[in-house]
């Protein structure tokens, strides 16, 4: 990889990255005052308070797999400058 | 106080310190090489050598004070499930900081041989008077902010133990500062690692002591919801306003992607297969601590029944009730987490402290005159740095005067002002300059501690939002006003197609 396709591909990782903070913020909207209203509990508790906990835990680690697998990529971060002597 | 305390507490958090402490003297050993060879990169930044498990549990441990855990869960025993809903945005929090900077800022650090954020700013604004302003803003805000980390762990010690509060800072805080001074960033990251895992397992010690204490969940649940009703709404019947959802979104959601005790350990990883793994591993960890503090904290409501001035505020509430629940005999392992919460996020920031003095104050004033300090010296003077921070801050917190509190209170969101903008900023828009930078660090920084300060508001919003968007009004006007960076930094920074 060229220092060019480095650049190119860290831009893309980290526009991702804030695109999937939006989605998150959506769903946190969605999943806890959107779902107030709904009369559903699960172990006594209200349904928005727990797609509002646990719901959006869950959801933010399905997302960062969801970034890992599809957009972030491995590169080797020594470039071929590799053996500068550090002092 | 001092003869009644209670001995049993005691001994765990001994031998949690002792630990700790072996595990600073251990890596120094492991580490001798490195530190011979090249001690500046091994004492401050581990010499790029963290993995993924490791690189994910010292972000979070860093990131989680002992706020999270006193104060929040005391928070969320009087409001509720709303305040669960609020600390819950914490979990963008490592994938963000990591997923946006971490790449960037290793490759960044390796073509410039850089240990810190600040040698990074340096490079690419060419300006030493920001560097030095950067160094400045760091030291200030992460003394006031380890202060408080002490007072808070030794004052929870002081609760639940029964011993003084003297004897509590004594016991962890000569200990944080000395295995952080011995053993340097990867001695920070191994301790963080276990100081992680012992928050973790003192969440489900407590929870399982809170829950048998109320007669169980349904019991607690049932009781919370004839008294409360209101600890089941998202406003918390009026306590919680929507203004400060949207507050906390900022101010310990996106905006701690700049604090650059968690930018830095963008420097310290090995590959980017261990930066994928942190991110999922940091954001599991982070939102099981989250939600399991506060969840423990509501919880409590249905053992602690009566009214919060009774206990005296809400940093009480948490002592209380590892006091009321927990058998005599494992109070001291369920004080472990907190205190592990308090030197965790310590121990980060002194050695960035310690790095700001060394590596971007006097390092570079001694190149800038040409010298080359052997490694000797740099390592006496290195270490020499840390202790010294460690002990006046140590000393500051025996009586905290009350400069400390306001700096504090500034502290957080004053490293999310001055660093936010700059870094987001600098590192991805090839237009941003060095105007731009000083005056969005320094104006915005200014504005955010004035309008704080004299409690200026707007909207009734916290003054993170006035703080972060005069800074961004002030990078913009800066920008266009000055000139760009030099083609020559531009292009190390923002590499065209053709080189």
């Amino acid at each position: 990889m060229t220092d060019w396709e480095k650049y190119q591909q860290i831009r893309r990782e980290a526009a991702f990255t804030g695109l999937a903070l939006l989605v998150l913020i959506l769903f946190w909207c969605w999943a806890g005052f959107g779902l107030e209203g709904v009369e559903m509990e699960i172990f006594g508790l209200p349904l928005w308070a727990v797609t509002s906990s646990i719901g959006v835990w869950i959801f933010a680690i399905v997302l960062v797999k969801i970034l890992l697998k599809f957009v972030f990529r491995d590169m080797p971060l020594n470039d071929e400058k590799e053996g500068v002597s550090h002092e | 106080m001092n003869n009644g305390g209670n001995l049993a507490a005691l001994l765990p958090l001994v031998i949690f310190m002792a630990v700790m402490l072996g595990i600073g003297f251990y890596v120094r050993q492991m580490q001798a090489r490195g530190f011979a060879k090249n001690f500046v990169q091994q004492y401050f930044i581990g010499n790029h050598d963290l993995g993924g498990f490791v690189l994910a549990m010292t972000t979070v441990a860093t990131y989680s004070s002992v706020s999270s855990f006193v104060g929040g869960p005391g928070m969320a025993w009087q409001i509720g499930f709303g305040w669960i809903y609020m600390a819950v945005v914490q979990v963008t929090a490592i994938f963000l900081v990591l997923g946006i900077f971490g790449k960037r800022v290793a490759l960044l650090s390796r073509k410039f041989d850089a240990v810190t954020v600040v040698d990074i700013i340096r490079e690419r604004f060419q300006s030493d008077g920001l560097a030095s302003l950067a160094a400045f803003i760091i030291v200030l805000f992460f003394c006031a902010t380890m202060t408080a980390q002490f007072v808070g762990g030794a004052k929870l010690f002081a609760a639940v133990t029964g011993y003084s509060y003297e004897m509590g800072l004594l016991l962890f805080g000569l200990a944080v500062v000395v295995y952080t001074t011995v053993g340097g960033f990867r001695a920070v990251a191994l301790t963080d690692t276990c100081c992680a895992l012992l928050m973790m397992v003192g969440i489900v010690l407590l929870l399982y002591y809170v829950l048998s204490a109320g007669g169980g969940y349904s019991n607690l649940m049932a009781n919370l919801h004839a008294n409360h009703p209101e600890m089941f709404e998202p406003l918390s019947g009026g306590h919680m306003p929507v203004g400060l959802y949207l507050t906390q979104w900022i101010l310990v959601g996106i905006c701690t992607i700049a604090l650059p005790q968690s930018v830095v350990r963008g420097i310290s990883y090995k590959d980017t297969a261990s930066l994928h793994r942190a991110m999922l591993i940091g954001t599991v960890v982070v939102g099981f601590m989250n939600i399991g503090i506060n969840f423990t904290g509501i919880l409590a409501h249905g053992v602690l029944t009566g009214d919060l001035a009774s206990y005296g505020g809400v940093d009480n509430i948490i002592p209380r009730t590892i006091v009321t629940v927990m058998p005599q005999s494992l109070v001291g392992l369920a004080i472990i987490g907190p205190l592990a919460a308090s030197i965790s996020t310590i121990s980060g920031l002194l050695i960035v402290a310690s790095s700001a003095i060394i590596k971007d104050v006097y390092l570079h004033n001694q190149h800038k005159e040409g010298k080359e300090p052997g490694t000797k010296q740099l390592r006496l003077l290195s270490m020499l740095a840390t202790a010294v921070i460690g002990v006046v801050v140590f000393v500051i917190a025996l009586t905290p005067p009350n400069l400390i509190w306001i700096i504090n209170m500034f502290a957080f969101g004053g490293l999310e002002t001055a660093f936010f903008w700059m870094l987001l900023l600098g590192l991805f828009w090839r237009r941003a300059n060095k105007l731009g930078a000083i005056l969005s660090m320094g104006g915005g920084t200014v504005v955010y501690c004035l309008t704080q300060g004299m409690g200026v508001k707007v909207l009734g919003l916290h003054q993170i939002t006035i703080g972060i968007t005069a800074s961004l009004l002030f990078f913009l006007l800066g920008t266009y006003l000055g000139k760009p960076q030099d083609e020559r930094v531009l292009a190390e920074f923002f590499p065209t197609r053709r080189q």
